[in-house]
């Protein structure tokens, strides 16, 4: 940024810090009390008790997911170990002759080997450096691969964490997407994934969460259900029953 | 058809307009049918709704009841992750602010997702002034951005548009003939719009909601055009309505459980972003820079008005658009503003502050109720139609001739022995015009009525008349007033009487 432009900046954040105050005190004015300034008791936060209590086996919560994801027009697959999943993509990639593609830097993904296994297709490996280069990447990628953090069986939805090693982009601009997710991950309902997202980051949130539902859609013209109009319109959930070390 | 913001025309022909397009009602009345059932079917699925809708009004009353400590709660942990937060009292002031951070960034073109706080600064337009390029992304926001329109549906933006129409603007915008059909229409608008996103400096977005304890906010998308918006450009700028803050990513499990389903039945949207703050250090993609513009804009003055507070918890799902029946007839653009349907009767003259010009807008209701009846947090919107219809009656606002009318209802009406000789003169006047009991003329004072029914003539009794035989049958037959009905009829009786004598 030029230096003038950060010099606006500056001033914008100059004027919020002196408007600040005077706009929360109108707040309180309007309220017709002063300000509150200590954190007020919430009694109602959350889910309702009846919701707090639902709860699923293991098994039920990886069936409801499938057949939820399976609804909205996604794929699904269960694979009892790293060596079946690994094949079935290296199969979907030469079914549907992909030539780039992108991934998380992930454990599981190198123990894949997949880039030995598939010589002809130039892979790219999220990381910290390359930055643009990346953004580019991905929004040639013909299929994106990420690992993700959670998977909720009531909505049908994988959880994606961005970081180091794992870049928003693989989940959104290529052509297919591929979501690996251990069964264990599974959660009945969202409230789970809150509440251990809390745990492990406090109030600290990484950039961004993604909560994805299939693939992307739009009935903006006359209603006609159209798949994949800025998101990957193909996308599979793939779940790997085996532990990983 | 009115699509701008600000109409010269009255509620009235702007109706008639509406009323007389025969693709618009059709395309209204399916969509909003679809919506409807879509989201009967996905809360008997959910089951307990009224458990649920009653958490997210509890949650809802008690943010905006502390509405202070939240956001500046907010405030202080989305500064803490990086964002520079904005204040803006109007308008105006959230449009300075947009322009002084598209100087600073030297911004050639802008990529929207949709936010209706954005269409109420008009910020395309400005933007457009001062040569940047500002492109709707959401392929409904596209189409009608195209035609130089407004949104007609705050879910369905385009739904007045069908696929011929489509199809000429997005050919124009091509440079060769596209055909009518959607899969193509789609594929021109995700190719036309991935290279926008690429070279966009900056992407804006609206706010679902905003989280006070960890300062993320919130965005629900179907077509991962939010998702391209906040990943792609180098700065992000956030629109927010200053209302749309939340407790705790737990009180967003019930919103995101109340939405989706209200707004078009489904459990989830397939894409739902809690974005908090730039990019990390580490990152290699999201915005460098991010800007939160949080927006007063007349909320405010809802605040602390007993009334009218609870307008603010509305969380813009459109299932009060969905549930009107004359929404259902007219479509959005008979509102005139930004907000359509029930809430937008609610909100134009609310935000606007002006009865005089926006008034009008809550005469667009049967206060049947069916919108409160929709609503995922419960606003009683049909109690705030009455409310306002009162304040344009107390501002002087209505016409001559209606003030004139009632002055002389209230004359008639104030003595039982006046009363009782109009209506006798209306029974013998009436003979002229009334047939089979029914007056049909179409013209005269009652034309607004009759042009379209019969209006009842007046009975050959009175039920005045009748009324010393009703009670005396009544009484005969031993039927008594049910105890809660009765002391409800006394406590009312009893209030009418205290503000008599106020």
């Amino acid at each position: 940024m030029s230096k003038r432009g950060e010099e606006i900046i500056r001033e914008l954040d100059e004027q919020a810090a002196e408007k600040e105050e005077q706009f929360f005190t109108h707040i309180a004015n309007r309220l017709n009390r002063p300000r509150i300034i200590k954190t007020p008791a919430h009694p109602f936060r959350g889910a309702p008790d009846f919701w707090l209590a639902y709860e699923l086996s293991e098994e039920e919560r990886i069936g409801l997911f499938m057949a939820n994801w399976t609804s909205m027009g996604g794929h699904t697959q269960r694979f009892p170990d790293l060596s079946s999943l690994s094949t079935y993509i290296e199969d979907m990639a030469q079914t549907m002759k992909a030539k780039y593609m992108i991934r998380f830097d992930h454990p599981l993904l190198n123990k894949m080997k997949m880039e030995q296994k598939l010589p002809d297709i130039e892979m790219t490996v999220w990381n910290k450096h390359a930055e643009e280069e990346l953004l580019v990447k991905a929004a040639g990628a013909d299929i994106g691969i990420a690992v993700v953090e959670y998977a909720i069986a009531h909505t049908g939805t994988v959880v994606a964490v961005s970081g180091a090693e794992q870049g928003r982009s693989v989940s959104l601009l290529p052509t297919v997407f591929i979501a690996i997710l251990q069964a264990h991950d599974v959660k009945t309902k969202m409230g789970e994934v809150m509440k251990d997202l809390t745990r492990r980051f406090g109030n600290q949130l990484p950039a961004g969460v993604h909560f994805i539902s299939g693939p992307s859609r739009s009935a903006d013209i006359e209603n006609d259900l159209t798949i994949g109009v800025h998101g990957p319109g193909i996308v599979h959930a793939l779940i790997l029953d085996e532990s990983s070390p | 058809m009115s699509t701008t913001f600000n109409p010269t025309t009255t509620i009235k022909d702007r109706a008639h307009i509406s009323l007389n397009d025969e693709f618009l009602r059709n395309a209204v009345k399916y969509t909003t049918e679809k919506l409807r059932t879509s989201k009967k079917l996905a809360s008997d699925e959910l089951g307990n709704w009224e458990e649920w809708r009653e958490r997210a009004r509890q949650i809802r009353l008690h943010t905006i009841a502390h509405l202070d400590y939240y956001l500046s709660e907010f405030v202080k942990n989305a500064r803490a992750a990086g964002v520079h937060v904005h204040f803006a009292t109007t308008a105006q002031e959230a449009v300075h602010i947009t322009m002084r951070i598209a100087e600073a960034k030297g911004a050639k073109s802008v990529v929207k997702s949709k936010s209706m706080v954005s269409e109420e600064l008009h910020i395309n337009h400005r933007l457009e002034e001062i040569g940047v390029e500002a492109i709707e992304t959401d392929l409904g926001e596209y189409i009608i951005q195209l035609a130089g329109e407004t949104p007609s549906h705050i879910i369905i933006p385009a739904i007045h548009k069908n696929k011929q129409q489509v199809a000429e603007l997005f050919s124009e915008e091509a440079g060769e003939v596209l055909p009518p059909e959607t899969p193509i229409l789609a594929g021109f608008a995700r190719a036309k719009l991935r290279e926008k996103f690429l070279e966009a400096d900056i992407g804006m977005t609206g706010c679902n909601f905003a989280i006070a304890e960890t300062g993320s906010m919130v965005l629900f998308s179907n077509e991962g055009n939010a998702r391209m918006v906040s990943t792609v450009p180098k700065t992000q700028i956030t629109y927010m309505g200053m209302e749309r803050i939340i407790p705790s990513l737990d009180d967003l499990e019930v919103m995101a459980t109340m939405l989706p389903r209200s707004a078009t039945g489904q459990k989830l949207t397939v894409y739902m972003s809690a974005i908090t703050g730039p990019r990390r250090q580490e990152d290699s993609d999201g915005p460098e820079e991010m800007h939160i513009i949080i927006l007063d804009n007349g909320r405010s003055s809802q605040l602390g008005d007993p009334e009218f507070q609870e307008v603010l918890n509305c969380i813009r799902c459109g299932a009060c658009l969905n549930a009107c029946p004359v929404y259902r007839h007219v479509g959005g653009h008979t509102y005139g503003w930004v907000y359509s349907g029930p809430i937008g009767a609610v909100l134009t003259p609310r935000l606007n502050q002006d009865m005089e010009k926006w008034g009008e807008v809550s005469y667009a209701s049967s206060l049947c109720g069916a919108c409160h009846e929709a609503c995922p947090v419960k606003i009683p919107l049909h109690d705030m139609l009455v409310y306002i219809r009162r304040q344009k009656v107390e501002e002087g606002y209505t016409p001559a001739s209606e003030r004139m009318a009632f002055k002389g209802f209230k004359y008639i009406m104030s003595s039982h022995r006046r009363f009782k000789r109009i209506v006798n003169l209306g029974k013998t006047g009436q003979k002229i015009i009334a047939r089979d009991g029914a007056i049909t003329s179409k013209i005269g004072p009652l034309k607004g009525w009759t042009e379209h029914r019969y209006a009842p003539a007046l009975a050959d009794e009175s039920f005045r008349d009748t009324w010393d035989n009703l009670s005396a049958e009544l009484h005969v037959n031993g039927n008594k007033m049910a105890p809660d009905v009765l002391k409800r009829l006394q406590e009312a009786k009893r209030r009418r009487e205290e503000k008599h004598h106020e």
